[in-house]
């Protein structure tokens, strides 16, 4: 009698933990947990790790922060820099060519071509990224045919030098990552609405106005969500850099793939990670205070003072 | 604001303030709107009425900037404004959705206006405080559009247009989301605030209550045509075709015969019944057609108003001109009156509303003597397009 009961409460207490929503949801925390909270907690504990020999990979026996300092060596620092600098001028030129273009295609563009507009935005990415790479390879080399027009037009002297350099990379990396800026634009611009906009010209606001006051900071959880969609796998990008860059141009990226393929030194790689990751929330907090402080200032110089207005 | 506009002098009223010249407005292979032309008084309460689809809406966005007239002319104060964008019209629009700017608090959105103005900072937050003075909404100054009620945001969405003193406000049927209470509330509220301002207020809505409450004029459309124009109780009472008189209050409407005319009167011959009508004019159905005199042997519809029916028990004679024999299906008890549902012969649905004043209501099933006066009655053309049967009835 009492094993029923037992198997009875086991029962009523464990299905619903099983089949309830726990279950439901196992593809999402399963993905998170099997594919971004492991890995990174491996990645976490192999940078305190070091490499025992030649031919070993990881040794984890003894562990300290060694790895980073080692890490940081003059070559990495200066490519480390020079990888933030590519990711946040090609975030914010993604940003300044999308607005553009996704107020364009919310605002301008009649529904029924929308589509048509929002699948020319979408067909690269059914491409292979690193094809798409490498179609800039072919465009911007120096006998390429941008070359050739460019010196045939006489805007060029000679051969257009840009392939293997930093700027074929921004070039290359704004390519890349810009429907991932316009996307979400587009959704927060679409999502503000004709019918405010309507109101804002009806109080009296033009169109830069009506954009200025309501679209754009309306927009903002777009604005935000398209800069994090391409800062961040900006940041760790290494395909780009790779095909386009050439020993000028790469990215630390490319610094910890090494470290992890061919030098066969994973604790080194795992502490480059490291950096790269922390360095990445760092500058997306920096970049989030930098916002809340410009709205803070937009909020106060926009707003009515109704106590101080009669004195 | 408002001691300027109570000590404003009224005495304009009565001129032309907003007038449209042979406006007509085409969708695509659709028209919305025919050759209107309408003046519109300053400082009046002017509603727009009709189902939807009539164009109302259409009229309101072609003053409001929002919509360009294919044709046609629309002045303000004399001057030609459809080259104006809707930004630089002095009129300003309660919009049916409120439209508030979510991401801005209520005083910035009622000073939005006034800021895209260029109005000293001073002076815009004495106006923000006399617009929400007005509304009475005075404690939500620093509140989010969202933490207020629908009818909240409906006050909001007036002071916001309000306080840019428009020549006219533009109302695009402010309160169809409003429950019953808080709509009849808001109508006292607006033509109270209307009588308060002396601004035009141009009224959008395809509730002819509504419409009656509050306006100085009506101008009941169908189909992108103005039907008739003219105060609450003229339209009620004196319908000018088919159309206005089903749209504005309840109707019956009878399918006759025209038996027979003489100098003052007519007489229809229905399926049921023989009754008088004091007039000789047919009107026409909807605003195409144009009156003319009865014939006999014209098929028409003879339309009674509910409250002038009598009901009283089989057999009790009445004084009245018309009578007619049926039974009671059903009644409601509205507390003020009761409404009949009352059959006569095989088919023909009568409704009538008589007083309550403290009488039993006269059980379903029960045989009553229906009557009429004869000047209740009046005729109208049948309707166009509809095949004589339907029209016939019981006939």
């Amino acid at each position: 009698m009492s094993t029923t009961t037992t198997t009875e409460t086991a029962k009523r207490g464990l299905s619903p933990r099983f089949f309830g929503p726990a279950a439901m949801s196992f593809p999402t925390w399963a993905y998170a947990l099997f594919f971004f909270i492991v890995p990174l907690a491996l990645i976490v504990f192999y940078s305190f790790g070091y490499k025992p020999d030649e031919f070993t990979a990881i040794a984890t026996d003894r562990l300290s922060f060694d790895r980073y300092p080692e890490a940081m060596s003059a070559s990495f620092v200066s490519t480390f820099f020079a990888t933030l600098r590519i990711s946040i001028v090609g975030t914010i030129l993604c940003l300044l060519i999308a607005l553009p273009f996704a107020y364009w295609l919310a605002v301008k563009v009649s529904p029924a071509r929308r589509s048509l507009a929002l699948a020319l935005v979408m067909v690269p990415f059914w491409t292979n990224f690193l094809v798409r790479t490498l179609g800039w390879q072919i465009m911007l080399s120096p006998d390429g045919f941008l070359s050739n027009w460019l010196q045939g037009l006489g805007l060029l002297d000679g051969p257009l030098d840009i392939l293997y350099t930093r700027s074929a990379v921004q070039i290359g990396v704004v390519y890349n990552y810009l429907p991932l800026m316009i996307l979400p634009l587009f959704v927060a611009i679409d999502a503000s609405g004709k019918k405010l906009r309507e109101a804002s010209y009806d109080l009296g606001a033009g169109k830069v106005k009506t954009f200025m006051r309501v679209t754009l900071p309306m927009a903002m959880p777009g604005v935000v969500s398209g800069c994090l969609l391409v800062f961040i796998p900006l940041n760790g990008d290494y395909v780009t850099a790779t095909v386009l860059g050439g020993a000028s141009g790469s990215m630390v990226g490319q610094l910890i793939a090494n470290q992890f393929n061919t030098a066969q030194n994973w604790a080194v790689g795992a502490a480059m990670a490291m950096i790269l990751i922390i360095s990445t929330l760092v500058v997306v907090g920096l970049g989030f205070a930098l916002l809340k402080l410009g709205q803070a200032i937009t909020a106060k110089l926009n707003s009515v003072p109704l106590q101080d207005g009669r004195a | 604001m408002t001691s300027t506009a109570t000590s404003a002098p009224s005495a304009e009223t009565g001129l032309d303030h907003l007038e449209i010249q042979g406006v007509k407005k085409v969708f695509g292979d659709n028209t919305a709107i025919e050759r209107l032309d309408l003046n519109v008084h300053k400082g009046e309460f002017l509603s727009l009425l009709g189902p939807s689809g009539c164009g109302k809406t259409t009229l309101l966005r072609m003053i409001a900037g929002f919509e360009t007239p294919t044709d046609g002319a629309i002045l303000l104060g004399g001057k030609d404004i459809v080259s104006l964008p809707p930004h630089r019209r002095p009129v300003n629009t309660v919009f049916q959705s409120y439209l508030l700017f979510p991401h801005m608090n209520i005083a910035d959105n009622i000073a939005y206006g006034l800021k895209q103005a260029k109005v000293p900072k001073p002076e815009i937050a004495q106006r923000v405080r006399e617009a929400l003075a007005l509304v009475q909404m005075e404690d939500f100054a620093g509140r989010r559009p969202e933490q207020l009620s629908g009818g909240q945001q409906q006050r909001i969405a007036l002071a916001r247009a309000l306080v840019n003193r428009p020549q006219v406000l533009l109302l695009d049927e402010p309160m169809s989301a409003l429950d019953r209470k808080l709509r009849e509330e808001m109508q006292l509220e607006l033509k109270r605030l209307h009588t308060r301002l002396d601004t035009t207020f141009v009224f959008v809505t395809h509730d002819q209550d509504e419409a009656l409450a509050m306006s100085d004029r009506i101008v009941v459309m169908y189909d992108g045509v103005i039907q008739q124009i003219g105060t609450g109780e003229d339209i009620y009472a004196n319908p000018h075709n088919g159309f206005v008189a089903g749209f504005i209050g309840k109707q019956n409407f009878i399918s006759a015969e025209v038996a027979s005319t003489d100098a003052t009167t007519a007489t229809l011959r229905t399926a049921n019944a023989v009754l008088t009508a004091p007039t000789l004019t047919l009107r026409p159905s909807t605003a195409a057609g144009e009156p003319r005199d009865l014939t006999v042997g014209d098929r028409v519809r003879a339309a009674i108003r509910p409250e002038r029916m009598h009901v009283a028990p089989a057999g009790e004679a009445s004084g009245d001109a018309n009578t007619a024999r049926g039974a009671v299906i059903s009644y409601s008890f509205l507390g003020d009156v009761i409404q009949y549902m009352i059959v006569v012969g095989d088919n023909d649905e009568i409704l009538a509303r008589v007083p309550a004043a403290g009488r039993e209501p006269i059980s379903a099933g029960t045989e009553v003597e229906l009557s009429w006066d004869a000047d209740a009655v009046t005729v109208y053309d049948r309707e166009p397009g509809l095949p004589a049967a339907a029209v016939e009835g019981g006939a």
